[in-house]
């Protein structure tokens, strides 16, 4: 678990993840906000798979319900998707930490799109159904998203980083 | 270490228990606006910094236009100034001789319409709810349930209310019902949004006269809106054969998507007592 010492201090974690809010809180609108990546749930994922023994369900429940209130909803609408995302990252951790950043990337896609239907599925249960699909297009920014981290980390901490884990 | 934590599916299920709770509990009690409010104080400041970037975007934009361009902008301003000087006159001659009537009725006058200005903080995800989030809130007395208009026509509803930031559901908002009136025959309805930047006017009989390309004003019989605050253009008629009403789609005339500063009308002016 070297992975562990090398990469995840508190400070950049917490860093890491105010960054992801502050992000949020640009005044997006039109095109760019529907295209906008979910910077938080990224970067709750990234450290869940990099540090589960310190973000893990409370930190990713804590955020959705940040979430939600961002986008006027029902609380506990995003928490529940976000937890939903984190259980399937720890399922899958030793698997997801032998790929190089695009097969990963290519493997989280469908743990995206299960956590952007499980937003689906509680607001519809919840509230009324939703408009249109376009709720699936941060599904593939997101993805995008955690392509470049991914790269970026491996960049950062040179090319074995990841094979050794 | 191992040994005291829970597996990962017993924490799952834990969570989502939580989780439905807090869905519950939101809907049916609306037990969690003091968390909402306590969100909001937290990211105020945030928000309001992030707004920076955009802003000196903006001035630096602004800082390029040429010359020329605000010449030409200047003419037309001085042109159209002169025409609402006419109109103003036209407006103080009106409300003199209203008041007169009034007074020769013995109505009470109605109160002067109070305005808040604000601009746009903050939008959401429109999935489920078309809301925006304005810079002024309780402190600027802001009630839930105001109407809130920018230049060309009302834009929403004031929904939720925090001390320094409130919540506007918009007009084209699902489930948001306005009380319109067609501005060529008078005829009243209901319009409600529809999502994705559009409305359509509910239980419009068969034989209604409208036409694409018809204004709908609000009616004011609510009490909520004024009268006469411009809300949609029709921009479909269609007729079905199942059903004995209209469809009738119509897209919103304010800038819901585009507008920075907006109006809050607040209806009944604050008593100051010394």
């Amino acid at each position: 678990m070297n992975v562990a010492t090398e990469t995840g201090s508190w400070r950049r974690i917490l860093g890491t993840l105010i960054l992801a809010v502050l992000l949020e809180q640009l005044p997006w609108s039109g095109w760019a906000l529907a295209l906008r990546p979910d910077f938080v749930l990224v970067g709750v994922l990234f450290w869940t798979l990099h540090q589960p023994a310190r973000i893990s369900f409370g930190a990713a429940f804590v955020l959705g319900l940040l979430a939600d209130f961002q986008d006027g909803t029902v609380f506990g609408q995003h928490a529940i998707a976000y937890v939903i995302g984190v259980y399937l990252v720890l399922f899958l951790r030793l698997r997801l930490l032998q790929f190089d950043p695009l097969r990963q990337a290519a493997q989280l896609f469908p743990i995206f799109l299960a956590v952007q239907l499980a937003v689906l599925l509680v607001g519809w249960l919840a509230v009324n159904p939703p408009t249109g699909l376009a709720m699936l297009l941060p599904v593939l920014s997101s993805t995008v998203l955690w392509y470049l981290v991914a790269l970026l980390m491996r960049l950062w901490h040179g090319k074995g980083m990841q094979d050794r884990a | 270490m191992f040994a005291r934590r829970l597996g990962p599916t017993a924490r799952l299920l834990i969570w989502l228990l939580v989780g439905v709770s807090c869905v519950v509990a939101d809907v049916r009690y609306h037990a969690l606006e003091g968390l909402r409010s306590g969100f909001s104080l937290l990211l105020q400041p945030a928000r309001e910094a992030m707004r920076a970037p955009t802003d000196i975007a903006a001035e630096l934009g602004g800082f390029f236009v040429r010359h020329r361009l605000l010449q030409k902008e200047r003419d037309a301003l001085l042109i159209e100034r002169a025409r609402l000087m006419i109109s103003v006159n036209d407006a103080a001659e009106l409300a003199r001789e209203n008041t007169e009537l009034r007074t020769l009725l013995q109505l009470q006058s109605r109160p002067g319409q109070q305005v808040v200005h604000a601009a746009r903080l903050y939008q959401g995800h429109d999935w489920f709810a078309q809301r925006i989030t304005l810079d002024q809130g309780g402190r600027a007395g802001l009630r839930s349930g105001l109407p809130v208009v920018d230049a060309s026509g009302l834009v929403g509803q004031v929904s939720r209310v925090y001390p320094r930031s409130s919540e506007v559901t918009l007009v084209s908002s699902p489930q948001q019902l306005t009380p319109v009136m067609v501005e060529r025959t008078g005829q009243r309805g209901l319009a409600a949004g529809s999502g994705q930047g559009r409305m359509e006017l509910r239980y419009m009989p068969a034989q209604t006269d409208i036409r694409a390309g018809d204004r709908l004003l609000t009616s004011g019989i609510d009490r909520v809106y004024p009268a006469g605050i411009p809300v949609a253009r029709v921009s479909r008629v269609s007729r079905s054969q199942s059903s004995p009403y209209l469809r009738v789609e119509s897209l919103p005339l304010a800038g819901l998507e585009r507008s920075r500063a907006v109006l809050v009308l607040v209806a009944e002016p604050q008593v100051t007592t010394p």
